[in-house]
């Protein structure tokens, strides 16, 4: 070792160089995307239309919370054991002759300075210019982000001392952003009382820290709580009471995917619109009496949601087991007697009922917020959603939700051909490349609307561009199917289910669009219309996906 | 006797010439192993000798690159499902879902495998002591590997396939995993493979050894003929050497002066004939065991 | 094959004393026997585990530990009960029967054959005879004459009496 780097030769040294070394590409990642960011802005100050501001807005929006959240997880200092299912402060550490007070201080002094200044530096320089967050305060965000950091981290760490921690991590969060607000807030709370809170929140974490890294070291870990006995002992009673066994070994496949990944979405989606909208809708709306946003703003905020979200989940639905990061089958289901393109099966059948699920879970969300809001009589409304009018509204709301449903069933499935190769650099070649090809398409609808000439060429060719899109979609599937029919990695049957599948999603879409469309006057709209609905839908990704277990199953 | 020749129809697992190459590492290299049915066979080695590799290809984990595998004459990459529905695998990492509950497994398990028998399992779950509303994170080492075996064992697989079934292991558990086996292997028709660091495992329950070095296999024969056909014997020169004999054919020499301990494969004829051409006399000489042979073997450099 | 014990170049006369004294309650152990059909198999012998059960058995059968018309363990039984292959059992079941000194029959399980198995004083001698050399080759090693090898025997005869009362 290099005599002239002493400094490393202290505790305090050694754990700083560990956070450096561990993630260095992680900090290129950020740098590129704080990069990014400031690109955006020089772009803006160059002058930009409206619509262009808005989007770099978002663009740097989306970079801003990629980025930061990737920092957070490099200094949040916790190691996840994925065999015990267990994250928490590196053990390794707490064997070490040091204080617990050196232990705390060292990751949060550091993790808080340079998450704190990043998120200056992003405000300040970035998000600011280009319009985002404009009536807040810097130091005021600053320090309300340094202390949901803190807290996270004393979260993660408290082991012994937090049950349900997820829950309760939610609750924190949610706590930070109602105290973050604070200043916006309808109620007059004087600067003095916003500071105080504020300080008393950020200082109760290192305390909390460092109790229970206190209690971890002296042993004192997940011992079972009384409410946990009391669970397991009700779960001892359910499982004396034998359970009916699987009709098959698709339906075994699919509990185990809707316990593993089934049921995030749906949990997320519906905490988000039953619990999170209607209490921010009650505090913002119904307590304060300011006027509640137009009901299809409420609507579109509330059904949209699950688009993002299942957009954002999508590429991890290919995992077989969701905490490790190892896209790789794991043995126990790579042994199994089944076809590849069983466990695909199973996974459609998981993500379709993960989006009805949703869709419903949010339907349920997006009625009460209406109410809360106090703006339930949506009859009116009804010409907007369907022509059918308000007579069978019922009926007319129903092909909007299944709708809905095959969109974000899309979402969900939209990696699974590169994810299911077992390989990372293929899953993110494949992710950068559907980024890519949207931000592609938005460009092309912007360049559509605001440049006359390209709008002419590109209608005219876009029958046969469609056209012939979906006939390499189309060629590229049956060359799949039969490829993996004759290495047997796929049923006729199941074939039959992805292709009649897409054939029937397809027709529902274009038809229910065409209906839309027809009061529209434009000529071979409904071409475009249906070429584009089957375009949309996965058909592609589900014929390779079959091939590509089977290169993961088979290395 | 060796092993029925590779066009026998009772070959259950029938490998011809398989190579496998990491990189520029060549994991294994003309491999050539047929298991009749009802055989018990015993693979060791050292660690990275290849044989979770050659396992692997069994399963159809791993694709072969040159030579081919068959398992019940079907090529398990090509037909899965016919093959695995009829071997039952504990792995070396047990590699099992931690989430699960002990119960909740075998469910999943059982409808996989229409053979599954409902009776036996319980029966193997009371013998086994695991509590069926335990969640396999919270099991130990042994009890983990008992959950594996189990739902190995419950629907009397034709071919059972262990790889490192005692690792780490307290005595009582690899017990009771032993009886385990030998019940399965008393049953008719059924073929066990199973890889192990513990000899005196694999010579009370094995019929055949199979020991694999640097992917290679080195011996093949009944786990009996093996040992008689290596001598372990004390060689006294008349002078102190003063570096370590050459003796041809020995896979091990140890010792100090003149007084020499020897591992060769071979006759004692041709032992004493080759002692006799360095000028030294055999003065003790016992059949090696297992472990010694495999000791012996493994600090040979690869050739 | 001949159990040698190490070479005892740095080891003194009465450790190596000690080493003799070892030997003997293993020799006399093989005739009396304390198990019924409990057979202790060592894979760290020279001789196959077949040979060893057929041994033990005899063993067993000559001592009067099994009585003709007892019933011997089943293949599975004893398999299980050794954790060895059932296939090395059956082996030795099947020598024991060409021996003359089981009966397998359908339906009945396997039995000690009828008629006193009398090991016959040759075959007695030549069991013996493979400790005999260990011990004579032991106190050759250890440069103790036969004299005093006869006279270490007689005492430890005596010792051993009492617990073969019991």
């Amino acid at each position: 070792m290099n005599a002239g780097r002493l400094y490393w030769r202290t505790p305090t040294g050694a754990m700083l160089w560990e956070i450096w070394s561990r993630n260095k590409v992680s900090y290129l990642w950020h740098g590129a995307a704080l990069g990014a960011g400031l690109c955006f802005v020089q772009w803006k100050r160059q002058g930009v239309s409206e619509i262009l501001a808005a989007v770099l807005a978002l663009a740097s929006l989306a970079s801003f919370i990629g980025g930061y959240l990737q920092l957070l997880s490099c200094f949040a200092y916790v190691e996840v054991d994925a065999a015990k299912v267990k994250a928490g402060y590196p053990v390794s550490l707490l064997l070490k002759p040091l204080r617990t007070f050196h232990l705390v201080m060292v990751p949060m002094l550091v993790g808080g300075l340079v998450t704190t200044t990043m998120l200056a530096i992003w405000v300040a320089f970035v998000l600011k210019p280009l319009g985002l967050l404009p009536v807040y305060n810097l130091s005021w965000i600053s320090i309300v982000a340094l202390s949901f950091f803190w807290w996270m981290q004393a979260l993660a760490w408290g082991l012994p001392l937090v049950r349900f921690r997820s829950f309760v991590m939610v609750a924190v969060a949610l706590l930070h952003l109602t105290v973050g607000v604070m200043p916006q807030l309808p109620f007059n709370i004087s600067p003095e009382w916003q500071w105080g809170i504020l300080s008393a929140l950020l200082v109760s974490a290192v305390p909390f820290a460092w109790v229970g890294l206190k209690l971890m070291r002296e042993g004192r870990w997940d011992g079972p709580s009384w409410i946990f006995i009391l669970w397991s002992r009700w779960l001892r009673t359910r499982a004396h009471g034998r359970r009916a066994r699987f009709r098959s070994a698709f339906g075994a496949q699919f509990w185990l995917e809707w316990q593993r990944q089934g049921w995030l979405l749906p949990g997320l989606s519906g905490a988000m619109s039953l619990l999170v909208y209607p209490f921010v809708f009650f505090v913002g709306f119904k307590w304060s009496g300011v006027d509640a946003p137009p009901p299809e703003a409420i609507l579109a905020l509330i059904l949209f949601g699950p688009l993002l979200l299942s957009g954002v989940m999508g590429p991890s639905m290919a995992k077989f087991d969701q905490l490790g990061s190892r896209r790789e089958l794991p043995g126990y289901i790579s042994v199994r007697p089944m076809t590849n393109g069983g466990f695909v099966m199973a996974k459609l059948a998981m993500a379709l009922a993960s989006s009805a699920l949703t869709v419903l879970l949010n339907v349920a969300g997006a009625c009460l917020c209406l109410a809360i809001a106090g703006k339930g009589n949506l009859l009116s409304k009804a010409g907007l959603v369907t022509p059918f009018g308000p007579v069978s509204y019922l009926t007319g709301c129903l092909p909007v939700l299944l709708l809905l449903v095959i969109m974000v069933w899309k979402n969900l499935l939209a990696g699974i051909g590169t994810g299911l190769t077992g390989r990372p650099w293929i899953a993110n070649l494949g992710t950068a490349w559907r980024g890519a090809a949207g931000m592609g398409l938005i460009s092309l609808v912007l360049a559509a609307k605001f440049y006359e000439d390209f709008r002419e060429t590109l209608l005219h060719w876009l029958t046969a561009i469609l056209i012939v899109c979906l006939t390499a979609k189309v060629a590229v599937s049956i060359a799949a199917f039969v490829w993996g029919l004759r290495r047997n990695a796929i049923t006729a049957r199941a074939i039959g289910w992805i292709a009649g599948g897409w054939l029937v999603c397809g027709l529902f879409v274009a038809s229910y669009a065409d209906h839309v469309c027809g009061a529209i006057n434009q000529p071979g709209l409904r071409t475009w219309v249906l070429l584009g609905g089957c375009l949309v839908l996965p058909l592609a990704d589900l014929a390779i996906a079959p091939l590509a277990l089977a290169w993961s199953r088979h290395r | 006797m060796k092993f029925p020749s590779p066009s026998s129809a009772e070959a259950v697992i029938a490998v011809s010439s398989l190579s496998r190459h990491f990189g520029t590492k060549a994991a294994l290299d003309g491999v050539s192993v047929f298991v009749p049915r009802g055989c018990v066979l015993g693979l060791v080695g050292e660690n990275g000798a290849g044989k979770t590799t050659l396992i692997k290809h069994l399963l159809g984990s791993l694709k072969a690159q040159a030579g081919s595998v068959l398992v019940f004459g079907l090529d398990p990459v090509l037909d899965p499902v016919g093959v695995l529905g009829r071997i039952g695998y504990l792995s070396e990492r047990r590699d099992l879902p931690g989430w699960m509950r002990v119960d909740e497994f075998m469910r999943y398990s059982q409808a996989f495998y229409p053979k599954w028998d409902e009776p036996y399992a319980a029966q193997l779950l009371e013998q086994f002591q695991l509590d069926p509303a335990q969640k396999i994170k919270t099991l130990s080492q042994g009890q983990q590997a008992k959950i594996g075996l189990l739902t190995a064992l419950a629907y009397r697989p034709e071919l059972l396939i262990l790889d490192e079934p005692s690792s780490g292991l307290d005595p009582v558990v690899r017990r009771d995993i032993l009886e385990a086996i030998i019940r399965t292997v008393s049953e008719e028709g059924r073929t066990v493979l199973f890889s192990s660091h513990l000899l005196d495992e694999v010579e009370r329950v094995a019929d055949h050894v199979v020991m694999l070095q640097h992917g290679r296999v080195v011996l093949n024969g009944r786990t009996e003929d093996v040992r008689g056909e290596h001598i372990s014997a004390v060689l006294a020169f008349a002078e102190p050497q003063t570096k370590s004999p050459v003796l041809a054919g020995a896979h091990a020499v140890t010792g100090y002066g003149s007084e020499w301990r020897v591992l060769v494969g071979g006759s004692r004829l041709e032992l004493e004939t080759a002692a006799a051409v360095m000028g030294a006399r055999v003065v003790e000489q016992r059949t090696p065991t297992l472990d010694e042979i495999l000791v012996a073997r493994a600090g040979g450099k690869a050739s | 094959m001949l159990e040698r014990l190490p070479k005892l170049e740095n080891v003194g006369r009465l450790k190596g004393a000690i080493l003799l004294l070892d030997t003997l309650p293993h020799c006399i152990s093989l005739l009396i026997h304390y198990y019924i059909m409990q057979l202790q198999i060592s894979v760290q012998d020279g001789a196959p585990i077949y040979q060893q059960i057929v041994e033990q058995v005899k063993l067993l059968m000559a001592g009067g530990r099994l009585q003709p018309g007892d019933d011997v363990p089943p293949i599975r039984v004893l398999a299980e009960q050794l954790r060895i292959n059932p296939n090395t059992v059956a082996r030795a079941y099947l020598e024991l029967e060409r021996a003359g000194l089981i009966t397998m029959r359908q339906g009945f399980g396997t039995q000690v054959a009828e008629g006193k198995m009398v090991l016959p004083k040759r075959e007695k001698l030549r069991i013996l005879s493979e400790s005999a050399d260990a011990l004579l080759a032991n106190a050759r090693h250890l440069n103790v004459g036969l004299g005093e090898v006869i006279t270490l025997l007689r005492e430890r005869d005596d010792a051993m009496q009492p617990k073969a009362s019991k």
